[in-house]
């Protein structure tokens, strides 16, 4: 029988955890050497990202906001976007209050929020529902986004929002298909050799 | 593959695999992509609108200028004034808006600054991306003395002339007396930075060091600045 150390599966399970991790968090600037910070700092749609859907009478619209940023709750708006549809003022969960000595006492969210916006629709479902929100927010570490305008398409399973491109199916094809197999494998391995005992 | 044991771990490397696919599938279709969002236990089971819409590439790099872009915008008012009146200062540029907080806690450093610096050859000069009744009644407010230059659209094109085509604020542009662009700073500036970085334009200026060598200089400065903040 060879001889199997833990070397090898030790060195599988290390690359695989590797992998899971991602791409590393790029350096700051100064230690790129380049004559901007601008990386220091999310894209806008990476700190704050925004969906919606339908939940019975209401459209459900959530931001997942990056750890270190903040959205204004009065600076959050929902309009109408596609024909013969009213939306209702957006229903917020409390925020943080945060109190800036320029800007005053203002409320904030962090981590995430979730608007729930009573509709009504005269079109008995002929144009699929569309709206228009604006957001605003900041980094705690000293920036602030402008206002951010997007239209969503709130369905009933997920949305997405306009001109995002939809997620690529290419990890969850590879991903079944390989753990699909290797089970597979497993099983014809250890199977292999092995006798049926049928009793006498 | 005659031996059991090393059947036993053929298989246990397939399983390892069909573990490693699964766990890949769920962290690029149920966590966030984004390392920095955290989502409170109990609500990331629930299905989250956001998911699968954030286009989280990087953007594309801002391309900085070498050289100081010729650009003019109008004043409080309405003059047009072109930033080549500066020619042969120094210039401190500051993109700033007053819906942004960070921009409003940057005023008194920069007025100091200004007043400091004003007999030795630099300039601060803000540039408000706002409505100019907007700008005007903050500038009162805190009587902003540094020239003012106001823009919507066109100061967004001046930006853009400066790398950045979707700015967020504030962020500053240093420049030394020959107009070359020595360091472009996003967010919010305090003192110890600036400080550090006119050191280095003063240096320019004065013929003493090189650019690559002063925009390295600056580079490892502020390193260090920000490894004592977090110390």
């Amino acid at each position: 029988m060879p001889r199997i150390g833990l070397t090898a599966p030790l060195c599988l399970t290390l690359a695989a955890l590797l992998s899971l991790a991602g791409p590393t968090f790029a350096k700051p600037w100064w230690m790129r050497n380049i004559a901007s910070n601008d990386a220091d700092f999310l894209p806008p749609d990476a700190a704050f990202r925004v969906g919606a859907r339908m939940d019975g009478n209401l459209l459900k619209t959530r931001w997942v906001i990056a750890d270190g940023y903040y959205i204004y709750r009065s600076k959050i708006e929902v309009r109408a976007e596609s024909p013969d549809l009213m939306v209702y003022p957006p229903q917020l969960p409390q925020g943080v209050i945060k109190t800036d000595p320029y800007l005053g006492t203002q409320e904030i969210y962090t981590q995430q929020v979730e608007a729930l916006i009573p509709y009504s629709r005269i079109d008995a479902g002929a144009h699929p529902i569309q709206i228009k929100v604006t957001y605003q927010g900041c980094a705690e570490a000293g920036l602030c986004y402008p206002p951010i305008t997007k239209v969503l398409f709130p369905a009933a399973a997920a949305s997405v929002a306009a001109g995002s491109p939809a997620p690529s199916p290419r990890w969850e094809f590879i991903a079944i298909i390989a753990g699909s197999l290797a089970f597979l494998f497993a099983g014809l391995v250890l199977r292999k050799g092995r006798k049926l005992d049928v009793p006498a | 593959m005659k031996a059991p044991g090393l059947r036993h771990f053929v298989a246990a490397l397939a399983v390892l695999l069909g573990v490693w696919a699964g766990a890949r599938m769920y962290l690029d279709h149920v966590v966030p992509k984004n390392a920095g969002v955290a989502v409170p236990a109990g609500v990331a089971s629930a299905p989250d609108p956001g998911d699968g819409v954030l286009a989280d590439a990087p953007l594309p790099r801002p391309v900085v200028p070498v050289e100081l872009p010729d650009f003019a915008l109008n004043d409080l008012s309405n003059k047009p004034i072109s930033v080549s009146v500066w020619r042969g200062r120094s210039l401190v540029i500051n993109f700033w808006a007053t819906w942004c907080a960070p921009c409003r806690h940057e005023v008194p450093l920069l007025k100091a600054l200004a007043t400091e610096w004003a007999g030795r050859g630099l300039t601060v000069v803000g540039i408000a991306v706002d409505y100019k009744d907007k700008v005007q009644q903050f500038a009162d407010q805190f009587k902003i003395d540094y020239p003012l230059l106001i823009g919507e659209q066109d100061a967004l094109d001046v930006a853009a002339k400066f790398g950045m085509p979707s700015p967020a604020f504030p962020f500053t542009v240093f420049t030394d007396r020959r107009g070359r662009v020595v360091a472009l700073f996003v967010g919010e500036l305090h003192k110890p930075q600036v400080d550090f970085i006119l050191s280095v334009v003063e240096n320019l200026n004065r013929d003493k060091e090189q650019l690559p060598e002063a925009r390295r200089r600056i580079a490892a400065g502020l390193e260090a600045l920000a490894e004592n903040q977090a110390g």
